[in-house]
């Protein structure tokens, strides 16, 4: 089995409806344990939506860093429970 | 010189609204013979997509919602019933099923997106959806009639997928069944979403979540769903949990078209990578792409396609005269949400503003049914002023030269003007 870690960008600048969260579900599908994502993402309710969602599934939120105009928000999958 | 030739693909809403609108603003060059549209057809008919809800949560006749396509299209408008199977953007060739290729000079994707419940080991067979076709979406409506008590459970399979709001109708659509039917205390309706509420725009969840708590609808959130044992009824997502169920309504994992998987132009769903602005696609200038079929993080819904339809048919326009203009699309939805008991709500916003909280009224119920009714007037392109009126803003300007293609219809934005003082 590989253990290659992936890093994937997820762009998702300009979404509020469905919102940048449906990106990173998209993402974390196809993702394996120990990939990285980094979300970016215009929608201010992102940070909160994240960290709520990485506190349900285990990941971890790495770094969220305050870019020009967006937010990058650094997680890697620890888990996935099936 | 043979004439130059707009090809399309797909006769949904974008597909169509993008033919009729070009053969509207084009037709001195079509009468010239200068220019010919034509537009690739998979099906004979059009089906007004919204319509499944009704069919599903109100028994409507299917058959009251198709138009054949040949009579949804402009005279001028080359129709060909056939199935693209390849799309070779390098070589400007689209490859069908039944005859040969077809080149061009401009090409649109409206190829729209697929519901495949199939992507999810046991979705397919446990449950019923109103996403993928009438047919399926009256199965729901005969399930529901035999119900007179147990769970049902309405269950988001994947994002994104078409019409975001409509799961929430779906579930305040079956609430109101039961409780007409006087048995509502009999049946347990649950939500179940990958978000972490309601509905995945903060302002608009604030209502539906009110609502739901009043009409007795639990909702489960961050739950994607991973498989379903329909032995043991149960669905499980990949977060852990399980639900039980009696009834499983699924809205199913959306992809692209399989021409679009097929050809290798789209991401690992299928969706074609595409500029949210100008609606190229990426790394060429005279291809586009609209509606579902595009990979842009916005609603897959009718509104937006419609939308995207007339930003596509200015640009081939603008392109066409060499009048250097290109226009943007501003990333506007208008989705109406029917929250039961004819009362709705619109989800309205840009790729700059969040849809805000509003209050359900009888009005916009009216303003949806009515909209229900006048749809085959509007593919006709021909009320699109009545659409930049509403809207205000449906496309703007990304950069100009100055020359005038349409001036009416101009709507200059911040972008148009920057870039004008800087050629002047």
């Amino acid at each position: 089995m590989s253990s290659e870690i992936n890093r994937r960008i997820v762009d998702a600048r300009g979404s509020f409806c469905p919102g940048p969260i449906t990106e990173l579900f998209k993402a974390y599908r196809e993702a394996r344990e120990g990939d990285v994502l980094e979300l970016l993402a215009t929608d201010p309710a992102a940070k909160s939506d994240v960290q709520a969602w990485a506190k349900k599934t285990g990941s971890e939120v790495m770094g969220i860093v305050e870019e020009q105009g967006y937010i990058r928000i650094i997680i890697k999958v620890v888990k996935k429970a099936r | 010189m043979s004439p130059k030739n707009v090809l399309i693909i797909g006769s949904g809403t974008g597909g169509i609204l993008t033919a009729n609108v070009l053969s509207k603003i084009l037709r001195e060059k079509i009468k010239a013979g200068s220019l010919k549209i034509t537009l690739i057809s998979e099906n004979n008919r059009h089906y007004f997509q919204p319509a499944n809800l009704d069919v599903a949560f109100r028994g409507a006749d299917p058959s009251r919602y198709f138009r054949e396509v040949s009579s949804l299209v402009k005279p001028k408008i080359d129709l060909i019933y056939d199935r693209a199977t390849f799309i070779d953007l390098s070589n400007r060739k689209v490859k069908l099923a039944n005859r040969g290729p077809v080149s061009y000079d401009y090409l649109v994707i409206a190829t729209g997106s697929v519901a495949e419940p199939e992507a999810i080991s046991g979705l397919a067979d446990a449950s019923l959806n109103f996403h993928s076709s009438p047919e399926n979406a009256l199965e729901i409506w005969r399930a529901i009639n035999k119900i007179n008590s147990g769970k049902i459970l309405v269950v988001i399979a994947g994002v994104p997928h078409k019409c975001p709001p409509s799961p929430n109708e779906a579930a305040f659509l079956l609430d109101e069944y039961f409780r007409k039917r006087g048995i509502r205390e009999k049946v347990e309706i649950k939500f179940i979403t990958p978000y972490g509420r309601a509905y995945p725009a903060h302002g608009i969840s604030e209502v539906v979540e009110e609502l739901f708590s009043e009409r007795n609808i639990e909702v489960v959130t961050f739950f994607n769903l991973e498989s379903v044992d329909h032995r043991r009824r149960k669905v499980y997502s990949y977060e852990g949990e399980e639900h039980a169920y009696d009834l499983l309504i699924s809205v199913p994992p959306h992809f692209g078209a399989p021409v679009v998987r097929s050809s290798g132009i789209g991401d690992r769903q299928g969706w074609v990578t595409t500029d949210k602005n100008d609606m190229t696609v990426l790394d060429y200038d005279d291809a586009y792409a609209i509606g579902d079929a595009t990979n842009i993080p916005i609603s897959k819904s009718g509104v937006v396609a419609h939308l995207e339809s007339s930003v596509v048919a200015y640009n081939i326009a603008s392109e066409l005269y060499g009048s250097g203009d290109r226009y943007g699309y501003n990333g506007r939805i208008n989705c109406p949400m029917e929250v039961g008991f004819k009362k709705a709500i619109f989800i309205n916003g840009t790729y700059d503003s969040p849809p805000r909280r509003q209050v359900p009224s009888m009005v916009k119920y009216l303003m949806k049914r009515l909209f229900g009714r006048f749809y085959w007037n509007v593919l006709s392109g021909d009320f699109e002023w009545m659409f930049n009126l509403y809207f205000g803003e449906i496309k703007y300007m990304l950069k100009t030269r100055g020359l005038t293609l349409h001036e009416g219809s101009r709507q200059v934005g911040k972008e148009a003007e920057t870039v004008q003082e800087e050629l002047h």
